[in-house]
């Protein structure tokens, strides 16, 4: 328990960086030519609505008070109102986590499983046919767009085939599922390939080590050696790995919710930034910023918790 | 293990059929669409995507006919216009009822206008001022007061905007109201998922006997042009609005698809900056009109389904004028009004809106073609939010842009295209000012006598066109798709989905 001391401290430390993705946020996204009002009401709009309306949303004050409502909201849990939607920011996020959150886990999910049975495969048979195999797949899971494979996907596997719906999020637990699969399937093979790299050399590393040697001198199995002394000590290294990757994860939704029409945070944002939707995009910003700041949170626990050595 | 994967295959296989047998449920709509619904207050409402769900599930007072050419009685089942033109008595038809069963009366139409008129928020308030008072002698008789005679106004009734909504209601509990709707329409709205999908149920005590045929209309949300095609091919949608150009040849010939190529209002044009010279001298932009090869634009860019466009007014619209003059492709002409006007050495600044691939084909094309006569035309991309910006503030040469109709008389596209004395509008920021053309505008506003009014239009088209106002590229159908088994899926010109009269037939 002494080891895990780090995890009282470390949500304080993280305030000062989520203000400091607040303030660059509004600053980006203000800085952007363009009025949220004139997108908002269309180019009909007379410049009497117009002001009014800037007006209602409080954009006709400076910048700095702007700002500072925000925070003082914020501190209250008011993430602001949505000006396209006409709706409290925070509504209008709740209704899109579930999607998004579903597809970045079952993604992950794809992935380790891709990853470990590949890297397992490729370190057991390291040199021999397995091995060029899982390296060939890695490379080209690597090097193809995943727009493209994405698009590819449906095209074989609903059109051609209906195994899967084209697109869409689906009702019920198994229908999410369902209908989840190719986005999650497209996510994994541009990620799965840089895990099971990593995989395979920390275990091929640590099956050449000297305390696997040990254990092979006093009598244990390959497969004994494997499971208990070199795959614990492999995971590290990949398990860091995946807390950075995460990020370009869910950066990714943006364009996988948008192939698949998978009515998430990704397209939210994407929407919000064209209409300049202020509080929307500093809302849904936070939000990952904040999911971020979690999985960083929870690789360091899984460090600490996996290496006795580790001190944080 | 290997027995759990089965299972889970099997369970995966067993659903997708129970979702495919559940797509074939006897009367319902699915209809892809590229746009995402954000208001169902009408008076709020300014994208079409929004408009298009509206029209199911609310009535007017009157409605366009199928064909666009006029109107016709919708909630009113008839109406008088007095001698002087400035008073409308509409008589409601019996027992109209919302679509929660409360009894639609002349009070709920005094409100809807009312709110419609002088509403905060209401984009198409100003086209009502003209309503001087409403009065309401009794629950199936409204009369409409105007301030001056004014002909449009009929066919302004007929916009969407106009939409007579319950007024206990909206009074009631609004907040609840734009969540759930209720109106008078075909259908009723049982299910909104932002970002997802609209779920419209037919409305059982909608007035037109026998309609609409269909159960259940499904509008969902898919951006992707791409996707949404292929969930047309896969089956998962009966029909899809919004069929790229270049992809309508391959779906019509795909077996069990049709494509629809509805008559729209829809003109593409390119505006031209008039207080930027030499803009301003009619002559150059002249040379621009002879300057630009509209039907080689035509071909690249809507691969022929587009039509070049020779007036303001789109063609089947009210007092549009088949036979105005056109500018022809002429690049020799065009140079020599070049060099007359002094304007040889000429740089443009051509502002187009990012991400639409059609505008940006048009962009490029209009470059080749001006850089023939030695204009420099620099391309500048902007994304649609900072781009209408630009163009009201007047930072740009020319600009890529379209208008569809709201209502069916021309005064509303002429006064905001046209008439150069406002100043909140400056000719759809075009900045193009002619006295004698704002003079005929307000003079068809009060025109009763039809021959004289199509006069008058037909003198502002041949005006407009000689000052070249903007330069006209093409009209262009609205462009769906549907499965064979849709019948008469059908946008009428003013972009109204008559899906009240669609059905499937399978």
């Amino acid at each position: 328990m002494e080891r895990f001391r780090f995890l009282i401290w470390r949500p304080v430390q993280m305030l000062p960086v989520l203000l400091g993705v607040t303030l660059v946020t509004f600053v980006l996204v203000r800085s952007l030519p363009g009025d949220p009002v004139r997108v908002l009401l269309g180019p009909r709009a007379r410049p009497e609505m117009i002001a009014a309306t800037r007006h209602q949303f409080g954009l006709d004050e400076p910048l700095p008070v702007q700002y500072l409502f925000f925070l003082k909201n914020l501190l209250a849990g008011d993430l602001g109102r949505s000006i396209m939607y006409r709706a409290p920011v925070f509504e209008v996020i709740a209704e899109r986590l579930a999607p998004t959150f579903l597809l970045i886990a079952y993604a992950l999910v794809l992935s380790i499983l891709l990853a470990t049975t590949f890297a397992t495969l490729a370190a057991r048979n390291e040199g021999r046919f397995a091995d060029h195999l899982v390296r060939g797949f890695c490379t080209a899971g690597l090097g193809l767009p995943g727009f493209w494979l994405g698009i590819l996907l449906i095209m074989l596997l609903s059109v051609r085939l209906g195994w899967f719906p084209v697109s869409g999020y689906g009702e019920t637990w198994l229908g999410h599922l369902h209908h989840l699969f190719l986005p999650a399937l497209t996510v994994a093979i541009a990620l799965a390939p840089v895990l099971t790299r990593n995989l395979r050399a920390t275990l091929i590393e640590q099956m050449g080590a000297d305390h696997a040697q040990a254990a092979r001198s006093r009598g244990l199995t390959e497969g004994e050696v494997f499971r208990r002394h070199v795959v614990p000590n492999a995971l590290l290294p990949t398990v860091n790995l995946l807390g950075v990757n995460l990020g370009w994860l869910i950066g990714g939704t943006v364009v996988i919710e948008s192939v698949f029409s998978i009515p998430g945070l990704g397209q939210l944002m994407v929407a919000s930034i064209f209409t300049r939707d202020y509080m929307l995009v500093q809302g849904i910003t936070l939000v990952f910023a904040l999911t971020i700041v979690a999985v960083n949170l929870t690789v360091d626990v899984l460090t600490v918790a996996l290496d006795p050595r580790v001190v944080l | 293990m290997i027995g759990r994967t089965v299972r889970r295959v099997g369970l995966a296989l067993l659903t997708s059929a129970a979702t495919w047998t559940a797509a074939w449920a006897e009367g319902t709509l699915k209809i892809g669409r590229d746009q995402d619904s954000v208001y169902m207050d009408p008076i709020l409402v300014s994208q079409n995507a929004d408009v298009w769900v509206l029209n199911n599930i609310n009535a007017l007072l009157v409605r366009n006919t199928r064909d666009a050419t006029g109107v016709e009685p919708d909630l009113a089942q008839s109406w008088t216009i007095s001698e002087d033109g400035k008073t409308y008595t509409f008589t409601l038809r019996e027992n109209l009822l919302f679509s929660d069963g409360s009894p639609l009366k002349a009070s709920d139409v005094k409100f809807s206008i009312e709110r419609l008129r002088d509403g905060e928020g209401s984009v198409f308030g100003s086209m009502f001022t003209v309503i001087d008072a409403i009065e309401i002698p009794d629950d199936r008789t409204v009369v409409f007061q105007l301030k001056e005679r004014n002909e449009p106004f009929l066919t302004v009734l007929a916009l969407f905007a106009a939409a007579i909504l319950p007024e206990a209601a909206v009074t009631a509990d609004y907040d609840s109201f734009s969540a759930m709707p209720i109106g008078a329409g075909a259908f009723r709205l049982v299910e909104w998922r932002r970002g997802d999908r609209i779920v419209l149920e037919r409305n059982p005590h909608y007035w037109e006997p026998g309609l609409p045929k269909l159960d259940r209309v499904e509008w969902h949300y898919i951006p992707n042009d791409n996707t949404r095609i292929l969930q047309l091919q896969a089956g998962e949608l009966d029909a899809m609005i919004f069929v790229p150009f270049n992809r309508i040849a391959e779906l019509d010939a795909a077996e069990g698809i049709e494509v629809h190529l509805d008559p729209s209002s829809r003109m593409d044009h390119i505006l031209i900056n008039h207080a930027r010279p030499p803009l301003d001298d009619v002559r150059v932009r002249r040379a621009l009109a002879k300057g630009i090869d509209v039907d080689a634009i035509i071909q690249a860019v809507t691969f022929g389904y587009g039509t070049p466009a020779n007036s303001y007014i789109p063609a089947g619209g009210m007092f549009y004028n088949p036979d105005n003059p056109r500018w022809t492709h002429d690049p020799e002409g065009a140079k020599a009004l070049l060099s007359e006007a002094g304007a040889s050495d000429l740089s443009l600044k051509f502002l187009v809106q990012a991400g639409d691939a059609n505008y940006e084909q048009v962009a490029v094309l209009v470059q080749d073609q001006l850089g023939r006569l030695g204009i420099k035309v620099a391309i500048e991309k902007q994304e649609t939010g900072q781009a209408w910006d630009t163009i009201v503030e007047g930072d740009y040469d020319l600009n890529t842009n379209y208008w569809t109709n709201d209502v069916i008389d021309p005064d509303q596209k002429t006064g905001f295209v046209l008439y150069g004395d406002d100043p909140d509008v400056l000719s759809y920021y075009t900045r193009y000012n002619n006295p004698k053309v704002n003079e005929l505008i307000l003079q068809a506003r009060i025109e009763p006598d039809q021959d004289k009014r199509r006069a008058l239009y037909y003198e502002i088209q041949r005006i407009a066109q000689e000052d070249v106002n903007w330069l006209g590229l093409y009209y262009s159908p609205f462009r769906n798709a549907s499965r064979s088994y849709v019948k008469n899926f059908f946008q009428n010109p003013m972009g109204r989905f008559m899906l009240e009269t669609t059905s499937i037939e399978k």
